[in-house]
């Protein structure tokens, strides 16, 4: 068996022993940590694209000081980490729903007197209080925020003389414009729920619904929500929804069977007009290698221009645990990564828009019509982004735009809504 | 069975000869090329095996292609240019040697692991099945069939975390656990064939219980011993949610969680995800080549002269 070994195999598994030798001895001298030298430093940091960037960061970082060796983590289960009360030292990672759970529970440690907690811009640092809070604590700092709009392509418009559309009307005129000349106006994947719900759904839900307020009132509503109740999915989101369903029309014919990865496909070689995706799907379409000339504005939902909003998210965010085990160098490294010299590139980088008070603003074209919003804190996150996964609310917008009825498919959202809030 | 394509076939006078001979005694020898082709059925496994062959065809073909060709929605197009720095990329990301080190680690412990305690478990049971106790604790890890590992993973993240068993060794224990119930159900069914009197024999001639169960028993069960392995190699080396519950350092994670990196919802690495898949499958492929072969063989084989 030994041959089957490789030389990596037989080091490794001298250190598998080791460490499980190191692991039984911890159970015994918990508090000792044993290491001579530089103490390990754990960054859980798995979004797929940025993994070599990290790296290379933790990397220098570990160089640069004598005291702590990061260690890049992309692997570990963050849940099962928590639970056995071994979590990262520094959390990297997108900040959404499931990440407010850790926080509702006081499992993040309070930052607030951090020099970095500081430099955050308020209304971006009060992103993070969508979500659960506990005991007003800043224990979530705002990495880089990512901006989704619709994703349109200027060879297009100008082909047809067309302008960026500011109201609703303008851009229906668009869209028939498109249609009419035989170009597909929005490229659509419902084969991918998640696409549905963060383009379609999320777009018109958020350029005419205050999308805070909405889920303040619902969870304060519990499982009072319903048919009478003064804020529900049936009564509050109808009206876009309904817009929603009238933009289905102009999107491509096989939508029903075609993917995100399609959609990129697709937009790489300008076979639609517009996509309602998040800079995110730019790397992919850049995969292609095509020469494009795509920018973004923000769906029109209303017939007032001042009415324009970007939908965001928190793409990164750093957090330190309260059980980590290094927390003064998990904070050294917090205040490492945050550094402009560090931050700026990142977010330049992967297309993302900076925190900071003073971050510059973005150059990237395909993404720059978006700054003056997000500069005005003209934003709001997604709708969908906000219903416990125990609610599959994806699939109900799917079929919604598959053609279920948008009325009794809300009510149901509805009384899934309170029947969740009944249970907790 | 006519003889018509007997005459497409090279050789007219060798295999007549041997035909003759062997066929009223022996069936193996001297039917190649002498069967009747079953057409339709031919047809029919042809288009079967397309079943394996495409989706194993895009994946070799996908992993020599560039990322830009790649994503240009042409799954059977033909690589243009050939590339192989799919796999080298793939191999950096995931720290191969690394990862597979650790898979194969875990394989072995939980092959090793399952053949050897369900096979102790099931002699056990079965020389002793008139004791009361044998017979319950029997019942008792039939039960445990039950209990799939989601149901408990929560507890065992915990325990596993206690015990200082977070690592690959933890990993390979919980799969012997999981798995004994299936393999000493195996086993006991195998092992009630096994007539007594070979044991007993053996016994006369000095032997104790240890001796009999390492040099009689378990050779016998020689061909359980290949299926119970087959399974452990499938189950641990493929399994995804075990390992990235239980292990909690990095370093230590085995390639199908590692390789998960390459497909999430924002972003596909078609062309990296396959080479690393194919480098994850190389072994498994491998070992069911060579193992597949005990198996059919191993089950007809009886013990009794």
């Amino acid at each position: 068996m030994s041959s089957s070994f490789g030389r990596n195999g037989h080091l490794s598994r001298r250190a598998l022993l080791a460490g499980a030798g190191g692991a039984l001895a911890a159970t015994t001298l918990p508090a000792c940590s044993g290491a001579s030298g530089a103490s390990t430093l754990t960054m859980h940091q798995s979004k797929p694209e940025a993994i070599s960037y990290f790296s290379q960061l933790a990397e220098d970082f570990s160089q640069s000081q004598s005291s702590y060796r990061v260690q890049h983590d992309i692997a570990t289960n963050l849940s099962a980490s928590f639970v056995r009360n071994n979590p990262p030292d520094l959390g990297c990672l997108n900040y959404n729903l499931e990440m407010g759970r850790f926080m509702e529970r006081g499992a993040l440690a309070d930052l607030a007197d951090l020099p970095a907690a500081s430099t955050i811009r308020e209304d971006v640092q009060d992103l993070t209080s969508w979500y659960a809070t506990y005991e007003d604590r800043t224990s979530v700092i705002p990495y880089s925020v990512t901006a989704a709009s619709v994703i349109y392509n200027r060879r297009i418009f100008d082909e047809h003389g067309l302008e960026v559309p500011t109201t609703w009307e303008e851009f229906v005129g668009v869209c028939e414009t498109l249609k009419a000349a035989d170009v597909i106006p929005i490229y659509s994947t419902f084969l991918d729920p998640w696409t549905i719900a963060q383009g379609l759904f999320d777009y018109t839900v958020g350029g005419m619904v205050d999308v805070r307020a909405f889920y303040e009132d619902l969870h304060e509503l519990g499982e009072d929500v319903g048919p009478d109740s003064e804020v529900s999915f049936q009564r509050t989101l109808l009206e876009p929804v309904e817009r929603m369903i009238e933009l289905v029309q102009y999107t491509n014919p096989d939508a029903s069977n075609r993917g995100y990865g399609d959609g990129n496909t697709a937009m790489a070689q300008e076979k639609a007009a517009m996509y309602f995706q998040g800079p995110w799907a730019f790397g992919e379409i850049e995969k292609s290698g095509e020469e494009l000339d795509l920018g973004t504005f923000p769906l029109p939902m209303t017939d007032d221009p001042a009415d324009l909003k970007v939908r965001v998210n928190i793409d990164l965010s750093l957090w330190v645990p309260e059980a980590a085990s290094e927390p003064t160098g998990a904070r050294e490294f917090l205040q490492y990564l945050m550094q402009p010299s560090v931050q700026n590139p990142y977010n330049e980088k992967f297309l993302a828009f900076g925190t900071t008070k003073n971050a510059p603003a973005v150059t990237d074209d395909r993404i720059a019509e978006m700054q003056t919003f997000y500069d005005d804190g003209r934003f709001y996150m997604g709708a969908s982004q906000f219903i416990p996964k125990s609610i599959p609310a994806q699939n109900y917008i799917q079929s919604i735009v598959g053609g279920a009825d948008p009325e009794r498919t809300l009510a149901r959202m509805d009384a899934d809504w309170a029947r969740l809030a009944f249970r907790e | 069975m006519t003889t018509s394509p007997a005459t497409e076939t090279t050789t007219a006078d060798e295999p007549r000869r041997s035909s003759r001979s062997s066929r009223p005694v022996r069936r193996s020898r001297g039917k190649v090329g002498r069967e009747r082709v079953n057409r339709p059925a031919t047809a029919l496994l042809a288009v079967g095996s397309l079943a394996v062959l495409v989706p194993l065809f895009v994946t070799v073909n996908m992993s020599l292609k560039t990322t830009a060709q790649a994503v240009d929605g042409n799954a059977f197009s033909i690589p243009s240019p050939f590339t192989l720095s799919s796999f080298v990329e793939a191999w950096n990301l995931t720290n191969f040697p690394r990862g597979f080190a650790v898979s194969i680690f875990i394989t072995a412990i939980a092959v090793v692991g399952e053949i050897v305690i369900s096979a102790l478990a099931a002699f056990a049971i079965v020389r002793n099945w008139d004791r009361r106790a044998f017979r319950w604790s029997f019942f008792y890890l039939l039960a445990a069939m039950f209990i799939p590992f989601p149901v408990v993973a929560l507890p065992q993240i915990q325990l596993t975390g206690m015990l200082g068993l977070d690592n690959p060794l933890g990993v390979a224990i919980l799969h012997i656990a999981f798995a004994l119930a299936f393999n000493t159900m195996l086993f006991t069914a195998f092992l009630r064939t096994i007539p007594l009197e070979l044991e007993e024999s053996m016994r006369m001639d000095g032997a104790g219980t240890w001796g009999v169960f390492w040099r009689l028993i378990l050779p016998l069960l020689a061909p359980m011993c290949a299926t119970v392995g087959i399974f452990a190699f499938i189950q641990s080396w493929n399994d995804f949610m075990m390992p990235s519950l239980i292990i909690s350092d990095p370093d230590l994670q085995t390639i199908p969680v590692l390789q998960n990196m390459f497909q999430t919802q924002f972003s596909n690495n078609y062309n990296i995800a396959f080479a690393s898949y194919l480098m994850a499958m190389a072994p498994a492929v491998i070992v069911y080549l060579f193992a597949q072969r005990w198996v059919m063989s191993g089950l007809t084989q009886g013990a009794v002269k």
